[in-house]
């Protein structure tokens, strides 16, 4: 019983596994294929996709992406982590209800969400701030919540005693959370920046309605390309973001060791 | 010599209704060691929190070296203390967790580093200065906590239960230890335990308390050899407790008769007078299994039949019904439990001066 049990569950694991990593490996497969039509003869594959990337109705867009993704996981990190201080640690009244209305924005539809921005961005006058300053505002509504949970998680997890032990050796309240507090928390405050970069990295619901006319991200401008062509280069953008997402978490659990979360938090 | 490190002025600690800690009074001099004992729910770790800092009392005055305390936080008390799970820091290695007192008070680094060797040196963990909290053993978490709290030099070092996560072997060696480390500091300790062994194998005082308030404070020695009150005679040690009355016997002297039985017990002329005696304790090693051979001698002699028989190994624990309801319990050598089955009758002999009163 117990043997069909983990045999099913090694089926299943390979299933899934399967759904997720496939379609992955034919778009890595159509960004080397010479033509429009998907190819899995190495002898035939080519870069040439990839090298057409190298050119700045690609390149701009990218950095401009990357440059939104990087601000905004900045600013979540801190303000997320301000946040779940106040409400995870110190308690603060109506924490409860903040943690609660936290959750609300997963509620709205991007969609939805998008367009509020700009109507209430236009009806109060500020035409200055669509583009890029709504565009990294719009990301932080939509990634703090994320980045503000999985910190206060991490605090919740953290063990009161340290403090008091801490604290009775004489650190003060900012040396408590300068050496203790912080370190601890570390990987729960990466992890949380990860989630935000990606989210704004990868978003298009929201970004579809700040964009600028020559001032597109990386994902829109994908999109806009498609409604015309649709060549191998997409598939190579694609590949291309998917190494520099999976080179930036990397990157991330360098810094922060969210494994360690696993381990215990000594590495 | 009669510097007082730790007093507390009627203490009291209420939880809303919830009265935690009934004004207590306590004066620890420089350099001893004292355990306060108790069940759980008696108020000892709460009294601890409090002389630590963590909590307020809701009325008296808690004095540390002489300076009232209050509105003191914990960190500028100057005291050490060791926690029941020790709540190492488990992003720091065993060197930064002993030095991380000294470092936050901005001593300088070579300075560290010789206090962290000292620390470690007294609680035998050198050589493993590198590890870090979740590669050791459970005993070494011990002692590096210990280590972490002393390596300041505080004045007074709180216990809070330190040994109880360990395993038998170990507790009984920590003991030990334990004791010997607080005898080179000179360092004062507030040790707070539930297990009166402890209490006793350490203490220079003992401190039992119950309900919230303080049943009785005494050396470790007294405290079992002169209980004052029968939960204290209960909660330290095995004992026989039986409601008594007392009444005039032969030659001016008086015997106690325990309730609801026909018994009555010879006691010691120069029993300290309890003049309102309720209960009366007496130890199962006080009580002499003599088997049939009794002699004219032997006091207090009562006939009974062996009803249970615990073997503990170098002692066997005999209860002995005397009586219709009352039972005595007796330790004797195991060497004797060929003659003593359960069924056997036996006659046992209780030496007056053995027979303690007790007011409540």
């Amino acid at each position: 019983m117990n043997r069909l049990l983990s045999g099913l569950f090694w089926i299943s694991l390979c299933l899934i596994l399967a759904f997720i990593t496939l379609p992955l490996l034919v778009v890595v497969a159509a960004s080397l294929s010479p033509s429009s039509t998907v190819t899995f003869s190495p002898a035939d594959w080519t870069m040439k996709w990839y090298a057409a990337l190298w050119a700045s109705k690609w390149l701009d867009p990218f950095i401009l992406s990357a440059k939104i993704a990087v601000i905004v996981s900045l600013v979540s990190g801190v303000l997320g982590a301000l946040g779940a201080y106040a409400i995870a640690y110190e308690k603060c009244p109506g924490s409860e209800a903040i943690m609660a209305f936290l959750l609300s924005p997963l509620a709205v539809p991007q969609i939805v969400k998008g367009v509020a921005i700009v109507i209430f961005l236009s009806s109060a006058g500020l035409y200055a701030l669509l583009g890029t300053p709504g565009l990294i505002a719009a990301h932080i509504v939509l990634t703090l919540p994320f980045a503000a949970r999985m910190i206060a998680t991490s605090i919740y997890n953290f063990d009161k005693n340290l403090d008091r032990a801490a604290q009775i050796l004489g650190a003060s309240k900012w040396q408590r959370i300068r050496h203790v507090l912080l370190p601890l928390i570390k990987p729960g405050v990466f992890s949380g920046m990860t989630f935000a970069f990606i989210i704004s990295f990868n978003n298009i619901p929201l970004s579809v309605f700040l964009v600028r006319p020559g001032q597109t991200t990386l994902p829109i401008t994908v999109i806009n390309y498609m409604e015309y062509s649709l060549d191998p280069v997409l598939a190579a953008v694609n590949v291309a973001s998917l190494i520099f997402i999976l080179a930036t978490i990397f990157l991330f659990e360098k810094l922060g060791g969210f494994s360690a979360q696993i381990h215990g938090g000594s590495k | 010599m009669n510097d007082i490190d730790i007093e507390l002025i009627c203490v009291r600690k209420t939880y809303g209704n919830n009265l935690v800690v009934n004004d207590i009074n306590l004066a620890i001099p420089k350099g001893e060691f004292v355990s306060l004992l108790g069940p759980s729910g008696c108020g000892k770790t709460t009294t601890l929190n409090m002389i630590a800092g963590f909590q307020e009392p809701t009325g008296g005055e808690i004095r540390i070296r002489g300076r009232n305390q209050a509105g003191v936080p914990p960190e500028k008390r100057n005291i050490g203390l060791v926690f029941q799970n020790y709540a190492l820091f488990p992003h720091m290695t065993v060197a930064e967790n002993v030095g991380f007192g000294l470092k936050m008070k901005g001593t300088p680094r070579a300075e560290i580093e010789q206090t962290v060797r000292t620390a470690l040196k007294s609680v035998h963990l050198e050589g493993l200065e590198a590890r870090y909290p979740k590669e050791l053993s459970g005993g070494q978490q011990q002692r590096t906590a210990l280590a972490r709290a002393i390596a300041p030099r505080p004045s007074v070092l709180l216990l809070d239960e330190p040994l109880s996560n360990l395993d038998l072997k170990l507790r009984e060696a920590m003991r030990v230890e334990l004791k010997e480390i607080q005898q080179q500091l000179g360092m004062t300790f507030v040790y707070v335990t539930h297990d009166q062994e402890e209490a006793m194998a350490m203490s220079d005082r003992v401190v039992v308390m119950s309900g919230g308030v303080i049943t009785q404070e005494d050396k470790p020695e007294h405290i079992y050899n002169a209980p004052r009150t029968s939960f204290v005679a209960d909660f330290i040690g095995k004992s026989n407790i039986f409601a008594v009355s007392l009444r005039p016997a032969a030659d001016d002297r008086q015997e106690i008769v325990i309730n609801g039985s026909s018994i009555a017990l010879a006691i010691a002329a120069d029993q300290p007078k309890v003049a309102t005696a309720k209960f009366c304790c007496i130890r199962p090693e006080d009580v002499r299994v003599v088997g049939n051979d009794v002699s004219a001698k032997d006091a207090n002699v009562l006939d009974g039949t062996i009803c249970k028989t615990v073997n503990l190994g170098a002692h066997l624990d005999l209860w002995i019904a005397v009586d219709r309801d009352i039972m005595i319990k007796a330790l004797v050598r195991s060497s004797r439990s060929n003659q003593l089955k359960v069924g056997n009758p036996v006659s046992i002999s209780i030496a007056p001066a053995a027979i303690r009163l007790l007011a409540e």
